[in-house]
């Protein structure tokens, strides 16, 4: 029976799974566009809000800089998709590399409302006849993104090693902080608050589908989403995520009993980082358009509170609690009326999630969705606990004495 | 055969001179009660072993690796571990994931399945074996005190350091953990037992170190170290000819 119980949690999973992979195709409403937006977006959040909580929930580092791992794949992406193309013949103008027979170019920055040309277009009136302009791929884009949020993880998780709580706190927002008004002050690069364009997933469409089809892109991010709820299992349930929650508990203690406390802070660091970037990227292109506000500390908090609200220590808590509260936010948007008065509930709702996030913390430490999970998997320690100890009890006289 | 070497550990505050020129072996299986008044560095010098903290010179060499500019972990892994004076489990795991830790930490191929039999005969032998699911938190504190002690069975050094374990704990718990410390030793691991509790010490062990102020003021037999006036001095601040009767109290360990 118990045995039985402690399953239910991932047969649900996997029913929640083949609802989500189904979803698509049995859905047909007039609102499909949307809902399948509001899917796309809940398993961004639900990426940002579980990889948090591996972060701050199990290895205890409460960064408020997981947006700005998120908006380092963004724009590594973006930054990559604008200014990166591969010509066939040199052009003689823009700063380029030979690459496997090609030339690797980097167009010049242009900023918001420049007239001038770019050095392409410059290049293109001598270039020969026969040459090949290539936009580089999205996915590689995707990688490098990925790939600047696992550099930046690094650097940030070497630089935090000693920072406890509040100062950890304090330095990640800096972080995030700078990262926002350097890609708000280079304009001529970033086109700041104007965004920066990205191309859709699939340039020229797959399958049949159209580029702006929601179908494709729904499919990547929830793989995405899965594949990273699967790595992270993987990772709790390691010696992995056994140290790491050692760490957050005592890390003296944790290094006096062997553990490489270095190691597995700096590792937590990289591996979150990267899923955060990984669903940056994706959302970027998505979207199509990125500005710093996707890195403001509002956004940050929202991800923040999803987690709390879904319980921190456990991703599959944190993930629930990202796409109900995605989904209860978009719903609570419908204004409606008391008598006389019209509630606009496009500004309310702000306040009724305010007040789900401050009951929680206030009476449900561990979140909403958390202690349902435990119900399955830990209701029996108490009564097992007692069991054991009192057929000790009979087993040996006296033994439950103390 | 174990060695621990420690030379001549200097180890400043600023201008707090804690510990001043300590120097001791320990060889083989050895008993040591470590004792001194409050202040005497006790506790520094146990964070020097462990590599907490870096003396502002000396050597410390365990079986002849040089270990005290070496992280704790590496520390742990050389062969030493160490209880805290404060019982530091950790809260909200439970008392198998407590003690999976530090196994799984010194042998990198050793999953948790491996270790749940290990864990659950050191639970047994603690008396906490029925809390094996409960959170640390839920423990209480003598057992924590316990928690801690089986998570250094699973470490399996070859010293083990124990800061205060009696501090605060009842006669039974205290049967359990002598019980402990004569298993340990006899397992051929080298303990040395920081206590203000002279009873346990006289009775526990076979040498003593007296620090005071910075100082290894003895280093000995703990029949003859007990009647040593500096000793003497460094406990009651003036000569007192009964000290060596108010060490060891009436319940007649004093032998």
């Amino acid at each position: 029976m118990s045995l039985e119980r402690k399953k239910i949690p991932t047969y649900l999973g996997y029913l929640a799974t083949a609802f989500l992979l189904a979803f698509p195709f049995v859905y047909s409403r007039a609102d499909y566009d949307f809902i399948m937006h509001l899917w796309i977006t809940a398993f961004y959040y639900a990426i940002l809000a579980s990889s948090w909580s591996l972060l701050a929930g199990y290895a205890g580092q409460f960064s408020f800089g997981h947006m700005a791992f998120m908006a380092i794949g963004a724009y590594g992406a973006a930054l990559y998709s604008n200014y990166i193309r591969f010509v066939t013949n040199p052009t003689g103008t823009c700063t380029e590399i030979p690459f496997f027979g090609q030339y690797l170019i980097i167009l010049d920055a242009q900023g918001v409302t420049s007239a001038s040309n770019s050095c392409l277009d410059i290049a293109r009136e001598t270039l020969p006849r026969g040459t090949v302009i290539t936009q580089p791929s999205v996915w590689t884009g995707i990688l490098i993104g990925v790939l600047l949020g696992a550099l930046f993880g690094f650097l940030i998780g070497r630089l935090v090693l000693r920072l406890r709580a509040t100062y950890l706190a304090l330095f990640t927002i800096g972080f995030s902080e700078i990262l926002r008004a350097a890609i708000s002050a280079e304009i001529d690069i970033t086109q700041g608050q104007a965004g920066l364009e990205l191309p859709p997933l699939f340039p020229v469409g797959i399958f049949g589908y159209a580029p702006t089809d929601k179908l494709p892109t729904y499919y990547v991010m929830l793989l995405v989403f899965i594949a990273s709820m699967g790595i992270m299992t993987w990772l709790v349930n390691s010696r992995f995520g056994l140290f790491v929650r050692s760490i957050r508990e005592d890390e003296e203690a944790a290094a006096a009993l062997g553990v490489n406390v270095v190691k597995y802070k700096v590792r937590v660091f990289v591996i979150t980082s990267t899923i955060a970037a990984a669903a940056g990227a994706l959302q970027g292109h998505y979207i199509g358009i990125i500005t710093p506000n996707i890195l403001i500390i509002l956004q940050m908090s929202l991800v923040i509170a999803m987690a709390v609200i879904g319980g921190v220590e456990n991703i599959y808590a944190a993930a629930i609690g990202a796409i109900i509260i995605q989904f209860v936010l978009e719903f609570l948007r419908n204004s409606f009326d008391i008598g006389p008065f019209v509630i606009d509930m496009s500004i309310w709702r702000l306040v009724v999630f305010g007040l789900i996030l401050m009951l929680t913390l206030r009476f449900q430490r561990n979140g909403l969705i958390q202690p349902l999970l435990d119900w399955f998997s830990r209701s029996d320690v108490a009564a097992e606990t007692v069991a054991i100890r009192q057929q000790e009890s009979i087993g040996e006289p006296g033994g439950g004495e103390a | 055969m174990i060695h621990l070497q420690v030379n001549n550990i200097f180890k400043n505050f600023g201008g707090l001179q804690v510990l001043n020129g300590v120097s001791f072996e320990v060889n083989g299986p050895e008993l040591i009660g470590l004792i001194g008044p409050n202040g005497a560095g006790k506790t520094t010098m146990t964070n020097i072993l462990d590599g907490a903290i870096k003396p502002s010179s000396g050597t410390v060499y365990l079986n002849g690796q040089r270990v005290d500019p070496l992280p704790p972990y590496e520390v742990a892994h050389a062969g030493l571990g160490r209880t805290f004076q404060v019982t530091r489990s950790f809260r909200r795991m439970t008392v198998l994931e407590n003690l999976y830790v530090p196994a799984m930490a010194m042998d990198g191929s050793r999953k948790q399945a491996d270790c749940v039999e290990q864990a659950m005969e050191v639970l047994k032998f603690l008396t906490i074996d029925h809390l094996r699911n409960e959170f640390g938190r839920a423990l209480s504190g003598g057992q924590q005190k316990l928690l801690e002690l089986g998570r250094l069975l699973m470490l399996d050094p070859d010293i083990i350091i124990l800061d205060e374990p009696f501090a605060g704990v009842h006669p039974k718990l205290m049967e359990i953990i002598y019980q402990y410390i004569y298993r340990v030793n006899e397992d051929g691991k080298a303990i040395i037992i920081i206590s203000h509790d002279m009873d346990t010490i006289f009775t526990l062990s076979k040498r003593l170190l007296v620090l005071n102020y910075g100082d290894l003021i003895a280093d000995g037999d703990p029949e003859v170290v007990k009647n040593d006036p500096a000793v003497i001095e460094a406990y009651l601040g003036h000569d007192d000819e009964d000290f060596a009767d108010k060490l060891v109290s009436s319940n007649g360990s004093e032998a």
